[in-house]
């Protein structure tokens, strides 16, 4: 009896502890989704039919594909640059276990702060050659002007370097910590077995901390995904039109307000939003990744 | 049960919002909150926006109401003119009482489906339009006026009279004699300007009468990039390229400013009438020394019987038909369009006759200027070339894309294709029909 | 997992004597790449204290003087009005009420999946780790969309509210929550006779100055840089917060492009950099400050290896 009241009472305040949470879930994210949507099937100039005419038009508007392959070359650079730099660098510092590398560490954390308009701005004078203290390198290459690094063919390579430049540093770190949890017996006992440093990294660490990395890989394409500051801002106001709707963000910001149809963006939208769902999915359903969390309710 | 309860809670809260949301994708019409509130009892507001080059003329016109009307400059970027008022569109609120913005917008605030820009002809003075005279005619839509323009930005030709002196040139009057003449430039470290920028558009292109969007009614739209107008400039321009005496890179350029234009290396450079007074005189650009410059007319293009001009900015203002005193932003849009005393001292030409006579006065007597330079100017422009005209699609974004590809070392030729090959693609998203 | 970390040991892991010449290599490929993050914003603190000519003229790296950020400063302060200092403020409100509402919100939320009987736990989890995955830059048109319905748009609340929506926080404090605080606690608590309210004030809370640690860390970090949502969602210039008036400073001041306004406002490299600064510097601080906490391994225990 006492029993039955407290699963009562347990009940209720959980759900009022979680209330609160539960109402910005729906307000901002549930909400949002199905008035999109709404917004996306409205009848309009590209939407005579009043269905899925916005996506189609979206799928067929000549600024799409570029948009499309645009953003998969620049994840194409950016992802296996994190990749091998951040799994490099952090069992790097792991091998090299001294207090001197505490200062390393926190070089690492510096490039946080330089993201969205910010990375603009220090980029353009890192990247043009008046400014730049990498100056003497790219004489060396002969980029000698601004519009030698500065064009649309060097986009990918200028995007990738500036999300990389801000996100390598701190999941540098991020993973040393995870390196942390390795129990020490693991290592000494290959240490023993007279593994090298080499094989230490490649063969013990690595596999342990994979899933970090393949996590860390997902959250950073999802990001990478959906940029959108980045491109906007250098085409807007440092080179204009140098990236003109040169991601699929920038695709809907143009479609919404500057072709005035908020029905073909809002479509563009879901869609990416769909494919991020899928991605979340996959992770959560067909990796093992979240099993702990997942089984952890069942212990409860 | 309860999973189910739950969701269907979350789904009809969604459609309530959904129902209340009318408004919210209907544009213009509904829901006129003016970004003046303006208490009928109390002061008037007056919200309006500016770029940087104009805010000092909003203070002014600020100072010269002040306690009748409360006037609030904002800066925006004309890059986000465009956007921010198709997002008040969409929004229903927030429109700025009146606005400078960049010309080719102008077809698109008319419109009725975006329904902007006020019909000044209702609350403007005629006196105003006539004393225009043809300078506000890219403004005549539809047979009523929706904007007024803030200057004329006719191309003319600039050049250094110190440098032609040097090597014996005399000013080109045809497009033909201009390439030869940038020719001879060759090999003496002298250049004939940049085309890395707007001035492409705005300077060769659009004098020769490459359709590029040209209307022939609120349906159609002539682009052609295989015109022979279009061609011809690619192939004048393209050897002057080659030769190194015409510059790929923006005429802003840091690296062009400082190699170049510091250098007092530009012997001519066909460009705005706010050339002179904005890039060509200032200490921070390309700091030309006094006695040197000056314009001419625009080189004629072969087989044409007029030396046309095209323009390169030209701003216009425009009050908001959602503006809650109405009279108040046709009043403060031409003040800032056309007062004489506020405009003399301003970089660029004025279309109003009456202000225009006082900024050529203190710019024809500038001792800055080697000769005076405003009559090249007032003879362009009436000559600005009328078939190319405000569209409703976003003609802007894609001259930035034009001089991207220029920067980028594509042929003028490619360039202009590219270029106009976007146009094609978008007209059709905003009801024209491309033709020939 | 947290008794691991604890009881971590300070020998060297695996370092061979023989090893020297690829300790070397390692410590230069470290130290370049420690250089590399570094020298970009060495460049930032330094050019406000140059003027726009020295900072073309003079090495990258040089100091000016004390006077040039007074004068940068000044200078930006002409934009407007002042309008920087708006900026400033509005994001510090902005993103510390987020911070604090957020974190809070998710605290509860968390406890309440980990060590409650709620309902639906299950789905509300999943739910979770979905929105997390999912950055919030994939909503910013459909809540533009909503947000306008709302009738708040151009307000400050159109910003600050979808900031306080955090999955990530949930997500956090429940692995947190689930396997920090060890279940004999709870029932002990509970047979002293507290109810779940009880025990997460007097039990659950106390112990969680790591989680508020990490939670407010991570709500900083990715509201206060936040561009694409106050973009759409604010018109007016005051109601904005400082990244994205930097992004106006960029179109509207001859900073990074000259044929804005060139002879009419001062504002030049050095300020802009000024600005910029003003972004950056305190995420810099609070990554510093909490680099302990990202060592300590944000992500042990919450993705299992």
């Amino acid at each position: 009896m006492f029993k039955h009241r407290a699963n009562f009472m347990g009940r209720i305040n959980g759900m009022l502890m979680f209330l609160p949470y539960l109402v910005l879930l729906v307000m901002f994210a549930i909400v949002p989704i199905v008035m999109a949507a709404s917004v996306s099937m409205e009848k309009s100039m590209t939407n005579p039919d009043g269905l899925f005419g916005n996506y189609l038009f979206v799928l067929q508007d000549f600024r799409f594909l570029p948009a499309v392959i645009n953003v998969s070359l620049f994840l194409l650079i950016y992802l296996p640059a994190m990749l091998i730099v951040v799994a490099g660098l952090s069992l790097l510092l792991d091998s090299i276990q001294s207090r001197y590398t505490v200062p390393l560490r926190l070089a690492y954390l510096v490039p946080a702060g330089i993201t969205g308009s910010v990375a603009i701005l220090v980029w353009y004078f890192m990247l043009e050659p008046t400014y730049s203290p990498f100056a003497p390198i790219f004489a060396e290459f002969g980029w000698t002007q601004g519009t030698d690094i500065f064009n649309a063919s060097n986009l990918i390579y200028i995007f990738a370097l500036m999300t990389f430049f801000t996100g390598a540093g701190n999941w540098i770190v991020i993973q040393y910590g995870s390196l942390q949890s390795i129990p020490d017996d693991v290592l000494e006992a290959a240490r023993i077995d007279g593994a090298n440093a080499f094989q230490i990294a490649f063969q013990i660490k690595l596999p342990l901390i994979r899933k970090y990395l393949i996590y860390m890989l997902i959250l950073v394409m999802a990001a990478g995904l959906q940029i959108f500051v980045e491109p906007y801002l250098i085409s807007s106001s440092v080179y204009p039109g140098i990236a003109k709707d040169w991601s699929l963000n920038q695709l809907g910001y143009t479609l919404a307000f500057l072709g005035s149809n908020l029905g073909a963006a809002t479509a563009l939208s879901l869609m990416l939003l769909l494919v991020m769902v899928v991605l979340a999915l996959i992770v959560i359903f067909r990796t093992d990744f979240f099993d702990e969390a997942k089984t952890k309710i069942k212990e409860a | 049960m309860k999973k189910k309860f739950l969701g269907s809670l979350a789904l009809a809260g969604a459609l309530v919002l959904s129902a209340c949301s009318g408004g919210a994708t209907s544009d213009g019409g509904g829901g006129d909150s003016g970004a003046s509130s303006g208490d009928s009892a109390g002061a008037r507001e007056l919200l309006i926006w500016v770029d940087t080059v104009r805010e000092p003329a909003c203070l002014s016109y600020q100072e010269s109401v002040a306690g009748e009307i409360d006037v609030t400059c904002e800066v925006v970027g004309q890059e986000e003119i465009l956007p921010k008022i198709q997002l008040s569109n969409q929004t229903g609120q927030g429109w700025p009482d009146v606005v400078f913005s960049p010309p080719n917008s102008a077809a698109i605030y008319a419109e009725e489906s975006n329904g902007y820009a006020m019909n000044l002809s209702d609350y403007v003075d005629p006196a105003i339009f006539e004393a225009y005279n043809t300078s506000n005619d890219w403004c005549l839509i539809d047979g009523s006026y929706y904007c007024l323009k803030n200057d004329l930005a006719q191309t003319v030709l600039w050049y250094d009279t110190v440098i032609f002196d040097e090597l014996g040139l005399t000013v080109p009057t045809t497009m033909e004699e201009f390439a030869a003449t940038a020719l001879e430039l060759q090999g003496t470290g002298y250049m004939a300007g940049a085309v890395g920028d707007q001035g492409y558009y705005a300077g060769y292109l659009w004098p020769s009468g490459c359709p590029m969007a040209d209307v022939q009614d609120p349906a159609t739209v002539r682009i052609n990039p295989d015109a022979p107008e279009c061609t011809r400039v690619s192939d004048l321009m393209q050897p002057l390229v080659d030769a190194g005496v015409v510059d790929s890179r923006s005429a802003f350029d840091a690296g062009f400013i400082a190699d170049v234009a510091q250098q007092t290396k530009v012997a001519m450079q066909i460009g705005p009438s706010w050339w002179g007074e904005f890039v060509i005189r200032p200490p921070d650009s390309w700091a030309v020394p006094e006695g040197r410059i000056t314009a001419a007319e625009m080189p004629t293009w072969d087989g044409e019987s007029t030396a046309w001009s095209g323009e390169w900015g030209g701003g216009i203002w425009v009050a908001s038909s959602h503006a809650v005193n109405p009279q108040d932003a046709a009043d403060a849009a031409v003040y800032l369009a056309t007062d004489p005393d506020m405009r003399e001292d301003k970089v660029t030409f004025p279309g109003y006759q009456p202000a225009f006579e006082k900024w050529a006065a203190r710019v024809g007597a500038d001792p800055y200027y080697a000769a005076d330079p405003t009559v090249a100017m007032v003879a362009q422009a009436a000559r600005i070339r009328q078939d190319n005209n405000p569209v409703r699609f976003d003609m802007r974004g894609q001259i930035g894309v034009l001089q991207t590809e220029i920067n980028g070392g594509a042929t003028l030729e490619d360039a202009t294709r590219t270029f106009m090959q976007t146009l094609i693609e978008l007209a059709p998203g905003v009801g024209y029909t491309v033709v020939d | 997992m947290v008794a691991n970390q604890v009881t971590r040991s300070r020998r060297p892991r695996n370092i061979q004597a023989s090893a020297i010449p690829g300790k070397a290599a390692a410590w230069i490929v470290m130290v370049l790449f420690a250089l590399f993050s570094v020298i970009p914003m060495t460049w930032l603190l330094l050019a406000p204290s140059k003027t726009q000519p020295q900072l073309q003229a003079d090495p990258p790296m040089s100091f000016g003087s004390f006077q040039g950020y007074v004068d940068a400063w000044n200078n930006l302060m002409l934009f407007q009005d002042g309008r920087l200092v708006t900026w400033l403020l509005n994001s510090i409100w902005y993103t510390g009420f987020q911070v604090v509402v957020a974190s809070a919100v998710a605290i509860l939320a968390g406890y309440a999946l980990a060590a409650t009987r709620m309902p639906l736990r299950k789905s509300m989890l999943i739910t979770t780790l979905i929105a997390m995955i999912v950055p919030q830059v994939a909503f910013v048109l459909p809540l533009f969309v909503e947000i306008t319905a709302l009738g708040i748009y151009d307000t400050a609340w159109a910003i600050i509210l979808p900031g306080t929506f955090f999955p990530f926080g949930v997500f956090l404090s429940y692995i947190y929550f689930s396997t920090t605080i060890p279940h004999d606690l709870y029932d002990a608590a509970r047979i002293d006779g507290s109810g779940d309210w009880g025990v997460f004030f007097r039990v659950a809370l106390p112990l969680s100055r790591g989680l508020i640690g990490m939670l407010a860390f991570f709500s900083f970090q990715v509201n206060w840089i936040n561009f694409f949502l106050p973009y759409l969602v604010v018109n007016s210039g005051e109601v904005l917060t400082l990244p994205v008036g930097l992004g106006i400073l960029f179109s509207s001041t001859p900073a990074l492009n000259p044929q804005v306004g060139a002879n009419v406002l001062p504002i030049r490299g050095p300020e802009i950099a000024l600005a910029g600064l003003l972004v950056a510097i305190p995420i810099l601080l609070v990554f510093l400050a909490s680099s302990r906490l990202l060592v300590r391994g944000v992500l042990a225990g919450s993705v299992k290896s």
